[in-house]
C-alpha cells in the first residue's frame, strides 16, 4: 500500500487509551537506522542518558480494515500488544464488539501481554518494527 | 504449500506436524495423538499452573517473556450452582489440557480444552477464565456462551470445553489472503493458535513466529 506523507501531530494524552508514550514520527526522521541509534522522534521527552526507550513502529492494515492516517509511531518498549490494540481501536473508532488483531511477520499474533520492545528485537529491521493489524468480529 | 480457503484434513495434519517439529525444538510440549484406528488424530499439550495466577511453564526456552499476569478480579458470570470458589489462600496446581482437532463440518481446526486439579476434580469454565488474560475477559463476559461450549471430545469421548469454530474462517481469511498476496507460506495452525490461544489462557512462545520466517527464507 502507498505511503502518504505524514503530518506531525501531537496526540493529546486523553485521546490515547492509557497511551502515554505514543507519538508519531514524521517521515523525515524515520530514516533507516540501526536499533541502537539514539535518534528519537521530535517533541518527545525522553530522559537523556537512557538507552533508547522508544521504538519505531509502522502500522499496516490488512484486508478491509480501515487504514490509519498516521502509520508511523514512536512507542515505548514496554508497551504491550494489548495496549497497542486498545490504542488503534480508539484511533479507528471501533465499537466494542469489533475485535482487532495485531500480527508480526503478517502471520503471527503475539500474546496480548507481549512487549513491543521484545518484538522489535526479534522482528525489527531498518530501525523499525512493522506490525499488521486486522479488524474482525470474531467473537461478536 | 498453497494456502487457499479450503483447509482439508491432510493440510491440517501437515501444518500440525510442522508446528510440532518446532515445539519439539523448543520443548513446548505439543504432541500428536492418533485415534485408535489411526484414521485421524489431534495435537495436544498439557501444562500445569499454580492457581494463584503464576504460570508454571513447561520446561523449554522461548524468545520473550511469557508470564500470565495475575488476575484478581472476580468474573461476573452467573453461577447456577453453589460451587465453592477457591480463594488464593491455598495454592493448588491445575492441569490444563489443550487439544487441536480438525472439524470436517467447518473445515477448520478447533480448540478443545479442559482443566482439572491434580486429584481429578474438573474446573468449571469460570475458574478457567481466571487464567485468561484481562483483555479477553470483557469479551468473554459479553457472550461467552455463544463461543465456548462443552462437548464430547470426538476421539476421547470425554467432556471438553470447545472454542466454537464458526467464526474461524472470518478471522483467518484476511491472514490467508494476505499471505497469498505477498506470496509467502504461513503455517495455518501457528497463525490460528496464536489468535485463539490467549482467549483460553494458552500463549504461544514468540519463537513460533521466528520459525515460520526461517522456513520462508529457506524456501526462497
Amino acid at each position: 500500500m502507498a505511503e502518504e506523507p505524514e503530518s506531525v501531530l501531537q496526540l493529546p494524552s486523553t485521546a490515547a487509551a492509557g497511551g502515554e508514550g505514543l507519538t508519531d514520527v514524521s517521515p523525515e526522521t524515520a530514516t533507516p537506522e540501526p536499533p541502537s541509534s539514539a535518534a528519537v522522534s521530535p517533541g518527545t521527552e525522553e530522559p537523556s542518558g537512557d538507552t533508547k526507550k522508544k521504538i519505531d513502529i509502522l502500522l499496516k492494515a490488512v484486508g478491509d480494515t480501515p487504514i490509519m492516517k498516521t502509520k508511523k509511531w514512536a512507542v515505548e518498549r514496554t508497551r504491550t500488544i494489548q495496549g497497542l490494540i486498545d490504542f488503534i481501536k480508539k484511533f479507528l473508532k471501533l465499537v466494542a464488539s469489533e475485535q482487532l488483531f495485531i500480527y508480526v511477520n503478517q502471520s503471527f499474533a503475539p500474546s496480548p501481554d507481549q512487549e513491543v520492545g521484545t518484538l522489535y528485537e526479534c522482528f525489527g529491521s531498518d530501525g523499525k518494527l512493522v506490525l499488521h493489524y486486522c479488524k474482525s468480529q470474531a467473537w461478536g | 504449500m498453497e494456502e487457499d480457503e479450503f483447509f482439508g484434513e491432510k493440510t491440517f495434519q501437515h501444518h500440525c506436524s510442522e508446528f510440532i517439529k518446532h515445539s519439539q525444538q523448543i520443548g513446548d510440549g505439543w504432541e500428536w495423538r492418533s485415534s485408535k484406528d489411526c484414521s485421524d488424530g489431534y495435537m495436544c499439550k498439557t501444562h500445569f499452573q499454580i492457581k494463584s495466577g503464576t504460570m508454571v511453564s513447561h520446561p523449554g526456552t522461548y524468545a520473550g517473556v511469557q508470564t500470565c499476569p495475575p488476575v484478581e478480579e472476580v468474573l461476573e458470570v452467573p453461577l447456577d450452582d453453589a460451587e465453592a470458589t477457591e480463594t488464593a489462600a491455598a495454592s493448588e496446581v491445575i492441569k490444563y489440557e489443550y487439544h487441536v482437532l480438525y472439524s470436517s463440518s467447518y473445515q477448520v481446526p478447533v480448540l478443545y480444552f479442559r482443566a482439572s486439579f491434580l486429584d481429578g476434580r474438573p474446573l468449571a469454565l469460570k475458574d478457567i477464565w481466571e487464567g485468561v488474560h484481562e483483555c479477553y475477559q470483557t469479551r468473554l463476559q459479553q457472550g461467552p456462551w455463544d463461543t465456548i461450549t462443552q462437548q464430547e471430545h470426538p476421539i476421547l469421548g470425554q467432556p471438553f470445553f470447545v472454542l466454537h469454530p464458526c467464526k474461524t474462517n472470518e478471522f483467518m481469511a484476511p491472514v490467508l489472503k494476505n499471505s497469498q498476496k505477498i506470496n509467502r507460506n504461513i503455517n495455518y495452525i501457528t497463525s490460528w493458535l496464536s489468535i485463539v490461544g490467549p482467549v483460553v489462557g494458552l500463549n504461544l512462545p514468540l519463537s513460533y513466529a521466528i520459525a515460520t520466517s526461517q522456513d520462508e527464507s529457506n524456501a526462497l
